[in-house]
C-alpha cells in the first residue's frame, strides 16, 4: 500500500526517468550511429550553443542561457514514450554541468542551474547518490519550484527523501528536519493535485503521518482518511494506531463526530469516546453517536448523567431494540412462530419413518432450535404459546431442562419487560435445575440493553453471594452475569464474582466459569486485578481438579480480558511459564491468540502455524494446538486478504494435521466466515462433515450453522436436510445437525453472528467472545456440548445482532426511506468519486443487509446522520431539498 | 410522597409512595395495583431487590422514577405427575415394549431363511393358538415323533419369547433341533466351515409338513391346524383330446401352497397360477393302449383361510450347478381373488359371499372418505372413530341381513368362503441363488394392536403398516414399499408370500 499508485494525470509531465535511462543506455551504441534528422540535428547544436555558453565567465550570458535552456525543455515535448529529447541529448553534458554549478559563484544562477540538474538527476542518477533531491534542496524549495518539472519529477523527489531519511535513520543522525521540510512541499503539492495517498506514504515513510492534518481540506479529507484507515490493520505498531489517532484527528476538525467515534473506539481509549460526545453539536447527532457504541455494546451511562434526555437514555441504553426489531419483523412478516419442525422439514427428509417416542436428545435439540429460530421474538410454540408449554420444560432431561427454561431469555430477548414476566413463574420452581435455567435466561434477556433496575444484578447476584444455594443455580448465576454485563468493565461486578475464582474451596467448574464471567465483563482490558486473581487460582489448584473439562474457560477468560490489546500480556505470560500444569500452555496461547484477535498480524500467524505443525506424542495436551488453529482464524479474520489466506491454510492443516488439529479447522473457518455463507467455504465444510472421524464432522456440521448462522441461506438448508438423511441413526451427529439448522434459521434469518460490524471495520469485543466460547467448547464437544453443559451453546447470544438498517426521524421514530443495498466495492485509493456498491437494488427501510453488503441512501429528501448504513440511522431533513410537483 | 412509576408486564403504573413507610407497605400498594401477592413480588430497584423492611426513604427515589416489578398472578407451572420417559433412559426391549414393534429373531449365521420364514408363521394366530394347546404325545414313542415334538415345543417357547422380549431373540434352540430333524438344513460350506444359506421355501414346506403331523390330535379324528386352516383340496381331471371318448380321470388332493410359475409370458401373480394349473403330461391311456398326451387341469375345491402361493423363481442351471434364479418382476396384489381357480362349483358357493364382502368394503370405503373429507380435531379423535365404527356395525346388520352362507361352507371351519384374500406376509428374497444372498420377512400390522402408528406431518399415506422383520432389526414401512416386491431388480423379491381370507364381518 505503500508502494506508488498509478500516475493521475498531471498536465505538465516532462518525463518517465525509468524508461528513458533505460532507453539511454539500451540505444546509446545506436544512437550515435544513427544518422540523426535535421531536425535532431538542430537542437543538438542548439544545446551544445547553449552548454557552450554556460561554459563562459559571464554571469550575464549564463543566465541568458539558462532561461534558453529552460525553454528548450520545457517546449520540446515528446510523446510520453519516447524520451523528451533535450534530455536525451543533455545526457552528454551532465558531468559538465554539475562540475559548472561546483565553480560558478552567482547564488541566483546556481539555483537555476541546480532547478536544470534536479531534473537531470532524475535521469542519470549516478548510483544512489540522490542527486535530483540534492540539487533541489541546492535550488531551493518552495512551493513554485518543486512543481516547476511536473508530476512525476515530484513523485521521483518524495522517492529520495524517502531513501535519504531511511539512510539517516541508519546512521542515527538528527539531522531529518531539512528532509521533513522538503516532504512538507512535496505533500502540500500532491494534495493540491489529487495524490493523497502519496502524500500519507510519503509521510509514513517519515513518520510524521500526524503532519497530514494541516495539509487536508474540507475536499480532500475524506479520501485521506479512508485511505489512511484501510491502511492500518497492514502497518505494524504503533504506526497502526497513529494512523488511526490522525485519522480521527481529521475527522474532528471537519466536525464528524460519527466518523472519529468508530476511530475512538478502535483505539480503545474511552477519553476519546468522551472526547467525540462532547463534540457533537447537537443531540441528534448523540444520540447517533449512541447507537453506534450500542451496537458495539460499550455503554457508558456517566456520559448521559446531566441529561434528563429520556429518549438519549433510551438510545445509550438500546432499550428500543426490542422494540424495533419487532417492528421489523412485522413488516417482513416474521411474527408467527416457527416451530422446529417448520425449520426441519423432515418430510423433504428422506428417511423411513420411525414411531418417535419422547427422545431427550431430540427434545434437546427442538429447544435449542426453538430458541435460536425465535430470538427476540417473544413468542414461540414451545416455551410461550403452546397449550402445553408448561409442559415443555419437563419434556427435557436433567441439564436439559435448564437449557428448556433458559431458552426463555432467548425468545423473550432483550425485552426486559416482558421476559421478566415470563421466566418469573420458573424462578420458584421446585426443581433447582428449572430454576437454574430460569436464572440463567435473566442473564440472557438483558444482554445488550441496560435498564437503571439492572435487573440482572438484583436478582442474580443474591444466588452466587448465598453459601447455601445448589452448585448447579450458582453455575447458572455466574454465566448469567458474565453474559449479562460483558463489557461493562463494572467493578460490583468483578467483586461478586472474584471470591468465586479465588476460593479453591469451591468446585473447579465454578471457579472456572466464574473466571469466564470475569473475562466477558472486563473483556479486553487488561484488567491486572481480574488476572492475578485467575493466575493465583490456577497456582493454587490440584492439577487434578485444573484437568476438569471446564478449566479451559479459566484460561479462556485469561485470554479474553486480553482480547485486542496486543502485545500487554509479556509479565502474564512469563507467569503462565511457571504453571507446570497443561493449563498454563493452554492460557498462553488463548492469550496471545486472543490479544491479535482480528489484528491480522502475519508474525502472529505464523508462530501459530508452527505450533499445529508439531507432531505431539500421546500424552502430551493437544490443546493448545487446537487453540493455535483457532488463533489462526481469529487473527486473520480481520481483513479480507488475510483471511482469504487462513482459509487456504485450513486445507493443508485439514490434510496433514493432527486429530485435534483436524477438528477444530473447521470451527476456525466459522470464525472467519460467520454469518457468512461462502459457496467455497460450504463445500469444503461439507466434505469435513462426512469425515470419518466424528469429531471432525461433529465441529463442521456445527461450523455450517455458524457460517449460515441467521442467513436463511437455501443452499445450506438443503445441505443440512442431506445431513440429517444420512445421519439419521446417529443421535450425537443428529443433534448437531439439528443446532446447525436453528443456527441458520437464527431469527428466522433476520440475525448475524458476524462480531464485525459498522461496514466490517469495528470488531465488537463482546460479540466475538460470544462467537468464541461455544466454539471453544465445541472442541470437545463430546464432553460439553453433547453431555450436559449444552447451555454454553447460549453464550451465543452476546454475538447475535439484528442486521437491519432502520432509519429514524428527528423524532427518533421509524421512518421508511429509500435506499440502495448492494455489494461493497473497495473505492479505497480510486480517483474521484467511485461507486461504493455495486448490483445494488432500492428498497424502502426498513430492510436486511447481508454480509458484505452496504447501503446508501436513495433519495434528496434524507441526510444521514453517519457515512455507514447500518442499524439505527438518524435522518435529518434535506434543507435544500423540494418536493417533486405531483401536478406536473 | 413521591409519586413513582412501576414498570410490570409491559405496562406502567403511577405509584404515590410514603416514603416513610417500608417496602411490605409499597407492596401492598402494589398488589392492590396488579394483583401479585407481595410475597411473589420482586421489586427492582438499581441493582437490588427491595426487602419488606427496607424504609422507602432509603432508595432516593425521585419524581417519576421508574421502578421494575417482576411477579406473576396465579398458579405457578408445576413439575407434571407422570414424569416422561425417555428414549434414552430405556433399554432395548423397554423401547420395542412403548413402540410395540415385534421382536426380531437373531441371525445365527445364515438362518435368516428360517427367521423369515417363521415371522410369517407367527402371523397365523391360530397356528400359535394350536402349539399352545399342544399337550404332546407320550415321550416314550418313537425317536421320529420325539424330535417333532421338541420342535413343536421348541417353536412354542420361541413364540412366546417373541411376543414377551423387545430385543431380537436368538432362536438356538429351535435352530438345533430343525437341524436334527432335517439335516440338509445343518450343510456347512466346505470353504469357509460355517452354515450355508438355505431355501426359505424349502423350510417352509418343512416346517409346515411336521407341524402338521405333529399338531394331528393323537385320535386322529379331527384334522391338524395346518390341514384345517393352511391347506386346501385341489381338485384335478385328466383328460386328453385324442381320446375324447375317455371319461376324464378326477383326483382329489390336499395342497398346502399354490405355485406360481414363471415364463417370459408372466406379469402378474394370477396369470403364474393358472399355469401351474394346467399341466401337459405324457400318459399311458388304457382306452388307447399307447401313450396319449393328457391335460391335467386343476381346480381348487376348498380354499384354506390362509393361503400361501409360493413363486417358482429358482431352477436348477446345470452348467453352473446352482439353484439360479428368474429375476422377472411378477406383481402381486394386495386383495386376491382366487375364484377362477376354483371350481364351478365352488365358485357358485362363493358368489353370495363374495358379494357381501365386496359391498362391505365398498361401504367402508366411502365412510374413509367421508370421515377424510371431515375436519380432524385433536383429542375427539377417538370419539370418532368410535362413532364410526359403531355407524359401521349397523350398517353391517342392515346388509347382513339377505345374505345367506352356504351351509356347507358354515360348517367347514378354517376354509374361505368368500375366495377373497388380502396379503398378510411375504417372504423376499434377494441374491442370484437360492442358497445365497438374504431372506427378509414382512407382515402385515393390524391397525390398532400393537403399537401406536406413525403419524403426523412428513408420514406417507398408506392403508396399512408392515413390519419389516430384517433378522432383529424390525422397522415399519408402508404398502408402497410391500408393492415394490415385486421383483424386476436386485431388490427383495417376493418368493412366497401368505394370504389370508378377508374377514365377512
Amino acid at each position: 500500500m505503500v508502494e506508488k499508485k498509478s500516475t493521475p494525470p498531471a498536465s505538465n509531465d516532462v518525463l518517465n526517468p525509468k524508461t528513458a535511462a533505460e532507453k539511454l543506455t539500451k540505444n546509446k551504441a545506436k544512437d550515435e550511429q544513427d544518422e540523426l534528422s535535421e531536425e535532431d540535428q538542430q537542437l543538438v547544436s542548439e544545446l551544445e550553443m547553449i552548454v557552450e555558453r554556460l561554459k563562459e565567465s559571464s554571469v550575464d550570458i549564463h543566465r541568458a542561457a539558462l532561461e534558453n535552456l529552460n525553454n528548450v525543455i520545457r517546449s520540446t515535448t515528446g510523446s510520453m514514450t519516447s524520451v523528451p529529447k533535450p534530455l536525451k541529448y543533455l545526457k552528454a553534458h551532465y558531468e559538465t554541468l554539475s562540475e559548472l554549478y561546483d565553480q560558478w559563484m552567482d547564488e541566483a544562477n546556481k539555483r537555476a542551474l541546480a532547478s536544470i540538474l534536479s531534473l537531470l538527476g532524475m535521469a542519470y542518477d549516478r548510483e544512489g547518490k540522490r542527486d535530483c533531491l540534492k540539487y533541489r534542496l541546492l535550488a531551493g524549495i518552495d512551493d513554485e519550484s518543486i512543481s516547476e518539472w511536473g508530476h512525476e519529477y515530484v513523485r521521483h523527489l518524495a522517492m529520495e527523501v524517502g531513501e535519504e531519511y531511511a539512510l539517516k535513520l541508519e546512521e542515527d543522525s538528527d539531522n531529518t528536519e531539512y528532509l521533513v521540510e522538503t516532504a512538507l512541499k512535496v505533500v502540500s503539492f500532491c494534495m493540491k493535485h489529487n495524490a493523497e495517498a502519496d502524500a500519507v506514504d510519503l509521510l509514513e515513510e517519515l513518520d510524521r503521518h500526524e503532519l497530514i492534518a494541516d495539509y487536508v481540506t474540507k475536499e480532500t479529507f475524506e479520501r485521506v482518511c479512508l485511505y489512511m484507515i484501510s491502511c492500518a490493520p497492514l502497518l505494524a505498531p504503533p504506526s497502526d494506531m497513529g494512523f488511526l489517532e490522525t485519522a480521527r484527528k481529521i475527522y474532528r476538525k471537519f466536525g464528524k463526530p460519527s466518523q472519529s467515534l468508530p476511530l475512538s473506539i478502535r483505539l480503545g481509549r474511552q477519553e476519546l469516546i468522551k472526547e467525540d460526545w462532547d463534540s457533537c453539536s447537537s443531540r441528534l447527532e448523540k444520540a447517533q453517536l449512541a447507537f453506534i457504541m450500542a451496537r458495539q455494546q460499550i455503554h457508558m451511562p456517566e456520559l448521559i448523567e446531566d441529561y434528563e434526555d429520556e429518549q438519549l437514555v433510551a438510545c445509550m441504553n438500546n432499550t428500543k431494540l426490542s422494540k424495533n426489531y419487532l417492528n421489523l419483523a412485522r413488516d417482513l412478516e416474521l411474527l408467527d412462530p416457527k416451530s422446529p419442525e417448520d425449520i426441519y422439514k423432515s418430510h423433504l427428509e428422506n428417511t423411513t419413518v420411525e414411531v418417535t417416542l419422547d427422545s431427550a436428545r431430540h427434545n434437546l435439540a427442538s429447544t435449542f432450535v426453538n430458541a435460536f429460530v425465535n430470538a427476540g421474538y417473544g413468542t414461540d410454540k414451545l416455551m410461550t404459546t403452546s397449550t402445553e408449554g408448561k409442559d415443555w420444560i419437563f419434556k427435557n432431561k436433567d441439564k436439559g431442562m435448564l437449557s428448556a427454561a433458559a431458552s426463555l431469555g432467548m425468545i423473550m430477548l432483550w425485552d426486559v419487560d416482558m421476559g421478566l414476566t415470563q421466566i418469573d413463574k420458573y424462578m420458584y420452581s421446585d426443581d433447582d435445575t428449572v430454576k437454574a435455567g430460569a436464572i440463567l435466561a435473566i442473564g440472557m434477556l438483558t444482554s445488550s440493553v441496560y435498564d437503571d433496575a439492572d435487573a440482572a444484578k438484583a436478582l442474580l447476584t443474591e444466588y452466587i453471594a448465598d453459601e447455601n444455594s445448589q452448585a448447579i443455580i450458582k453455575l447458572a448465576a455466574i454465566s448469567g452475569i458474565g453474559i449479562a454485563y460483558a463489557g461493562t468493565n463494572r467493578e460490583d461486578i468483578i467483586e461478586t464474582l472474584m471470591p468465586i475464582i479465588s476460593d479453591t474451596d469451591v468446585t473447579i467448574d465454578l471457579s472456572s466459569i466464574a473466571a469466564l464471567s470475569a473475562g466477558l465483563v472486563c473483556i479486553g482490558s487488561g484488567n491486572s486485578d481480574v488476572s492475578s486473581v485467575i493466575l493465583q487460582a490456577m497456582m493454587e489448584r490440584l492439577d487434578s481438579e485444573l484437568n476438569h473439562k471446564y478449566a479451559r474457560f479459566m484460561a479462556l477468560g485469561l485470554g479474553l480480558l486480553y482480547l485486542g490489546t496486543q502485545d500487554k500480556y509479556d509479565a502474564i505470560l512469563e507467569t503462565l511459564k511457571a504453571i507446570t500444569h497443561p493449563i498454563g500452555k493452554q492460557s498462553s496461547i488463548l492469550m496471545q491468540v486472543c490479544a491479535y484477535a482480528g489484528t491480522g498480524n502475519v508474525l502472529e500467524i505464523q508462530k501459530l502455524l508452527h505450533i499445529c505443525a508439531e507432531h505431539l506424542g500421546e500424552k502430551e495436551d493437544q490443546l493448545p494446538q487446537a487453540f493455535a488453529v483457532l488463533g489462526v482464524g481469529l487473527i486473520s479474520m480481520g481483513e479480507s486478504i488475510g483471511s482469504e489466506m487462513s482459509l487456504r491454510t485450513f486445507d493443508h492443516l485439514m490434510q496433514y494435521g493432527e486429530p485435534y488439529v483436524r477438528r477444530t479447522v473447521p470451527l476456525a473457518m466459522a470464525i472467519v466466515c460467520a454469518s457468512n455463507p461462502l459457496v467455497g467455504v460450504l463445500d469444503t465444510l461439507n466434505k469435513f462433515s462426512h469425515d470419518n472421524d466424528k469429531a471432525v464432522a461433529t465441529s463442521a456440521i456445527f461450523s455450517m450453522g455458524v457460517v449460515g448462522a441467521g442467513t436463511n441461506n437455501a443452499r445450506l438448508a438443503q445441505l443440512l436436510r442431506q445431513l440429517a438423511t444420512y445421519y439419521h441413526k446417529d443421535p450425537d451427529m443428529l443433534f448437531t445437525v439439528r443446532i446447525a439448522q436453528g443456527l441458520l434459521h437464527m431469527g428466522k434469518g433476520t440475525m448475524t453472528v458476524n462480531p464485525y460490524h459498522h461496514d466490517r471495520t469495528l470488531l465488537s469485543h463482546t460479540a466475538l467472545a460470544g462467537l468464541l466460547i461455544p466454539i471453544v467448547a465445541m472442541i470437545n464437544a463430546e464432553k460439553l456440548i453433547m453431555t450436559d453443559s449444552h447451555f454454553l451453546l447460549y453464550y451465543l447470544v452476546r454475538a447475535m445482532y439484528p442486521r437491519f438498517l432502520i432509519t429514524l426521524d428527528e423524532n427518533l421514530e421509524s421512518v421508511s426511506a429509500n435506499v440502495r443495498v448492494g455489494q461493497a466495492v473497495d473505492a479505497v485509493g480510486q480517483v474521484g468519486r467511485p461507486k461504493t456498491i455495486t448490483g445494488f437494488q432500492s428498497h424502502d427501510t426498513p430492510v436486511l443487509l447481508a454480509h458484505s453488503e452496504r447501503a446508501e441512501i436513495g433519495t434528496e429528501k434524507y441526510i444521514p446522520l453517519t457515512t455507514v448504513l447500518e442499524g439505527f440511522v438518524i435522518l435529518t431533513k434535506n434543507p435544500e431539498y423540494e418536493e417533486e410537483d405531483e401536478s406536473k | 410522597m413521591v409519586k413513582v412509576q412501576v414498570k410490570w408486564q409491559g405496562k406502567k403504573f403511577d405509584v404515590d409512595v410514603d416514603l416513610t413507610q417500608p417496602g411490605e407497605v409499597f407492596k401492598m400498594q402494589l398488589y392492590s395495583l396488579t394483583n401479585v401477592a407481595p410475597e411473589r413480588q420482586r421489586i427492582l430497584v438499581k441493582g437490588g431487590q427491595l426487602k419488606d423492611n427496607t424504609v422507602m426513604s432509603t432508595l432516593g427515589l425521585k419524581e417519576n422514577s421508574v421502578l421494575m416489578m417482576m411477579g406473576t398472578v396465579g398458579e405457578l407451572p408445576k413439575a407434571p405427575v407422570e414424569q416422561t420417559k425417555f428414549v434414552e433412559d430405556m433399554t432395548d426391549n423397554e423401547v420395542a415394549q412403548a413402540l410395540a414393534i415385534p421382536a426380531g429373531l437373531t441371525n445365527l449365521g445364515n438362518t435368516c431363511y428360517m427367521n423369515a420364514t417363521l415371522q410369517c408363521l407367527k402371523a397365523v394366530p391360530e397356528l400359535k393358538q394350536a402349539l399352545d394347546a399342544y399337550e404332546g404325545a407320550a415321550p416314550e414313542t418313537s425317536a421320529a415323533d420325539n424330535s417333532k415334538r421338541s420342535l413343536v415345543l421348541s417353536l412354542r417357547s420361541l413364540f412366546t419369547q417373541l411376543n414377551e422380549s423387545g430385543e431380537g431373540v436368538p432362536p438356538m434352540v429351535f435352530l438345533h433341533v430343525l437341524r436334527q430333524l432335517f439335516p440338509k438344513f445343518a450343510e456347512q460350506d466346505r470353504q469357509s466351515g460355517g452354515f450355508r444359506q438355505q431355501d426359505a421355501e424349502e423350510c417352509w414346506n418343512e416346517l409346515l409338513t411336521t407341524l402338521d403331523l405333529a399338531l394331528q390330535p393323537s385320535d386322529g379324528a379331527a384334522p391338524s391346524v395346518v390341514e384345517r386352516y393352511m391347506s386346501g383340496q385341489m381338485q384335478t381331471t385328466w383328460s386328453t383330446a385324442e381320446a375324447p371318448s375317455e371319461p376324464p380321470t378326477v383326483h382329489h388332493e390336499r395342497f398346502r401352497k399354490l405355485d406360481c410359475h414363471i415364463d417370459k409370458s408372466v406379469n402378474y401373480l394370477s396369470q403364474g397360477v393358472a399355469k401351474g394349473l394346467e399341466q401337459k403330461i405324457e400318459k399311458h391311456s388304457e382306452s388307447l393302449g399307447r401313450n396319449a398326451e393328457y391335460t391335467a387341469v386343476s381346480r381348487v375345491a376348498r380354499l384354506p383361510e390362509y393361503l400361501t402361493v409360493a413363486y417358482n423363481r429358482f431352477f436348477w442351471k446345470a452348467s453352473e450347478s446352482v439353484e439360479a434364479k428368474i429375476v422377472k418382476s411378477v406383481k402381486f396384489p394386495l386383495d386376491l381373488d382366487v375364484s377362477e381357480f376354483c371350481t364351478p362349483e365352488l365358485q357358485r358357493k362363493m358368489r353370495p359371499v363374495k358379494q357381501h364382502v365386496r359391498d362391505l368394503e365398498d361401504r367402508r370405503a366411502a365412510e374413509r372418505k367421508a370421515a377424510a373429507k371431515r375436519p380432524r380435531i385433536d383429542g375427539s379423535n377417538d370419539d370418532a372413530q368410535a362413532s364410526t365404527s359403531a355407524s359401521s356395525e349397523q350398517q353391517t346388520e342392515e346388509a347382513a341381513a339377505p345374505f345367506v352362507l352356504d351351509p356347507e361352507l358354515k360348517a367347514d371351519v378354517g376354509c374361505n368362503p368368500s375366495g377373497l384374500y388380502e396379503l398378510v406376509g411375504l417372504v423376499t428374497h434377494i441374491g442370484r441363488t437360492a442358497n445365497s444372498g438374504h431372506y427378509i420377512g414382512w407382515v402385515r400390522k393390524e391397525k390398532g394392536v400393537g403399537g401406536k402408528e406413525p403419524e403426523g406431518k412428513g408420514v406417507p399415506e398408506t392403508r396399512h403398516w408392515w413390519y419389516k422383520f430384517d433378522d432383529d432389526d424390525v422397522s415399519m414401512v408402508t404398502d408402497e414399499e410391500i408393492l415394490r416386491l415385486c421383483g424386476g431388480g436386485d431388490w427383495h423379491t417376493a418368493y412366497v408370500t401368505l394370504y389370508r381370507a378377508k374377514k365377512l364381518d
